[in-house]
């Protein structure tokens, strides 16, 4: 049996690796020899079977064919239906993850309990829905961990650095931008920050536009009509892109069945301009890490490298003039995700983590000074906490007679109550006859599972509510749902 | 100094209709309630509040807005405030861009791009 696994499951490829004896990571590859599986799934028609991986995102109808669920684990709506059945992105995963335990264990053994990585601006729902799906793959999920600090500890393993590490994980769907302080065996986060929708396959899309547009003024018709084609060329700007990480020019015949083949010639300046927009926001982020961190570009000792796209030469030198230094590759920049996940199983207890989002409370703040007042959002737990945390704020009520203390709670660091979520409300039944102004304690705690409370207390009557802040809503399977639906994967063909 | 009065999302909302002065027109879909799951699910009466406000009066065309007065932008503005303007549009932004309503996604995407351009013509390409 494999005691310590780590699970990426990335937007474009996932993989698992375990941990062997002497203590280091391993890969392990699929059943088609290969060390990392394309998170694609394909419906055949002919046959009751799911292709997963590189079988998949190669084969046939794009009709039948998933891509990039991981970008709608958080999407209640995102239903694809396929021969009659609705299928979840949590189900889809869950395919992705079955392939992978399957074909694995013949290698290393059983696998019951894994670690799963996910990006570090993943919300509660895309979270759960990560959960739900390797439970229906007959996984349990001993901890979820943010995918930069899986990378980061591989990276101080194998790497034996010290000091403060920065992580630039630019994957396939997301930015992930981690910093965080090795002290001996023990690392500490300091802030994570994410962009979703940031990633390889925005290049991607930008490029066929480019296609497009070249396809346009040579033939006077549309590069693509339909999703056959379509895909086609998306595949063949990804295949461009990443050439143009080696060469500084590359030329394509591309084209299809109705209008001819023309040629596509792409310098890899151009391509550094069609993506500076997107690479300008990568940097703002990170950016916006350090400042989290309070810490100066000259206080970070080691930029590593992780992420597919990070092999794009124009991100290591964004990221070479910003730092002042060169940026360090772990070497197996698509692997050392899932291999710090791994890692993550055993040395969890030496890793310190933070709290992903601030949780907080509306209130009308009224500043003194200036005589303004204005409904804010009122931060009780502000992002990057090092948790078990707990932080209390004072407020006072609003209203003469008031019967019912409604707080509602708030995720989100923006003052502006129009951009932050409000997850959840709790009501509590205070005592008839009381003037405003009386005293009311908001507590949020949060403990190393991410799990977050609220507690509320009215002071003068000494009544509390306490609630789990959890998301309930829309796209959240109950526990029968979830054991009925994970047999009815367990009876699938999946390959 | 700061007296921070406990106000829920629908009091607060109920304080902002009351006045004859009509909300302000820019008054963006509450993404708080209409978009995320939690709100959507509960189906709280904040929605139905948050939802009659949300409808804008029939927008009259508008020019199309520069990247800098998308951002607020100001002439007068020195580069230190230009930056932390910046700074702060692009947390707020960058959090809309997951946002599940196409419409703030969208909106987000319009604003990540303006603000790169400004911050491109004030302190130079990457
Ligand atoms: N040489 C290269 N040059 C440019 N891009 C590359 C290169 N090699 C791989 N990529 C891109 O890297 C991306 C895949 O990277 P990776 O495997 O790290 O992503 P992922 O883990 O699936 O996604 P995410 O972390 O966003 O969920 C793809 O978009 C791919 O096109
Ligand atoms: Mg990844």
């Amino acid at each position: 049996m494999a005691e310590f696994v780590g699970i990426d499951l990335g937007t474009t490829l996932s993989g698992l690796a375990y941990l062997k004896a002497d203590g280091n990571p391993e890969i392990v590859p699929n059943a088609d020899g290969e060390r990392l599986t394309p998170s694609v799934v394909y419906f055949d028609s002919h046959e009751d079977v799911k292709l997963v991986g590189t079988a998949a995102r190669d084969g046939g109808d794009p009709d039948r064919t998933i891509f990039q669920v991981k970008r709608y684990m958080d999407d209640p709506e995102h239903i694809i239906k396929m021969d009659g059945k609705d299928w979840t992105p949590s189900e889809i995963s869950a395919l992705i993850l079955s392939k992978l335990k399957r074909d694995c264990s013949k290698i290393v053994g059983d696998i019951n309990e894994v670690v799963i990585t996910v990006p570090a601006n993943f919300n509660e729902l895309a979270r759960k829905s990560t959960i739900a799906a390797a439970e229906m793959a007959g996984l349990k999920v001993r901890r979820l961990v943010n995918e930069p600090t899986a990378a980061a500890v591989y990276y101080a393993h194998s790497q034996g650095v010290q000091g403060r590490v920065l992580v630039f994980d630019l994957g396939g769907g997301t930015l992930d931008t981690t910093i965080l302080e090795v002290v001996g065996d023990n690392i500490r986060i300091l802030t994570s920050e994410g962009a979703r929708h940031l990633g390889g396959s925005n290049f991607d899309e930008i490029l066929l536009e480019a296609y497009d547009e070249q396809y346009r003024k040579q033939v006077s018709a549309a590069l693509f009509n339909d999703e056959r084609q379509r895909r086609r060329s998306l595949h063949a700007a990804e295949d461009a892109k990443k050439m143009l990480s080696k060469l500084q020019r590359v030329s394509d015949t591309i084209g299809n069945d109705t209008s001819g083949l023309a040629r596509i010639d792409l310098t890899r300046e151009t391509f550094e301009k069609l993506i500076r927009n997107m690479i300008t926001r990568a940097l703002m982020l990170v950016e916006q890490a350090l400042d989290s961190a309070k810490l100066k570009p000259s206080d970070i000792d080691h930029v590593v490298l992780v992420g597919g796209s990070s092999r794009i030469p124009k991100v290591k030198q964004m990221l070479e003039k910003h730092f002042g230094k060169s940026p360090k590759s772990c070497g197996n920049v698509d692997e050392c995700v899932a291999l710090g996940a791994a890692l993550f199983a055993k040395k969890s207890a030496r890793i310190q983590e933070v709290c992903n989002q601030s949780y907080g409370t509306l209130a009308m703040i009224y500043n003194a000074a200036t005589g303004e007042e204005k409904v804010q959002n009122s931060i009780v737990i502000p992002k990057n906490s090092s948790i078990p945390c707990s932080r209390t704020q004072m407020y006072v009520t609003s209203e003469d007679n008031e019967r019912v203390i409604e707080v509602d709670i708030t995720q989100g660091e923006d003052e502006d109550p129009k951009y932050v979520d409000v997850i959840g409300r709790i009501t509590l039944e205070v005592p008839p006859n009381r003037p405003k102004g009386c005293e009311v304690a908001v507590t949020f705690s949060y403990d190393e599972n991410q799990r977050v409370r609220a507690l509320v207390v009215d002071k003068q009557s000494g009544r509390s509510r306490e609630v789990a802040v959890s998301y309930k809503g829309a796209g959240v399977l109950s526990d029968e749902e979830l054991k009925r639906r994970s047999s009815f994967l367990r009876q699938m063909r999946i390959e | 100094m700061f007296k921070k009065v406990l106000q829920s999302i629908s009091k607060s909302l109920q304080r902002q209709t009351a006045p004859a002065k009509p909300v302000a027109p820019e008054v963006k879909p509450a993404p708080a309630a209409e978009v995320k799951p939690a709100a959507k699910a509960e189906k709280a009466p904040a929605e139905s509040t948050l939802k009659k406000i949300a409808a804008p009066p029939a927008p009259a065309p508008e020019p199309e807005k520069t990247p800098e007065q998308l951002c607020g932008i100001e002439p007068k503005m020195n580069k230190d405030q230009i930056r932390d303007r910046l700074k702060l549009l692009y947390r707020r932004y960058n959090r809309a861009a997951s946002s599940l309503d196409g419409k703030t996604r969208a909106e987000a995407d319009k604003m990540l791009t303006a603000i790169v351009k400004v911050r491109e013509k004030t302190f130079g390409e990457i």
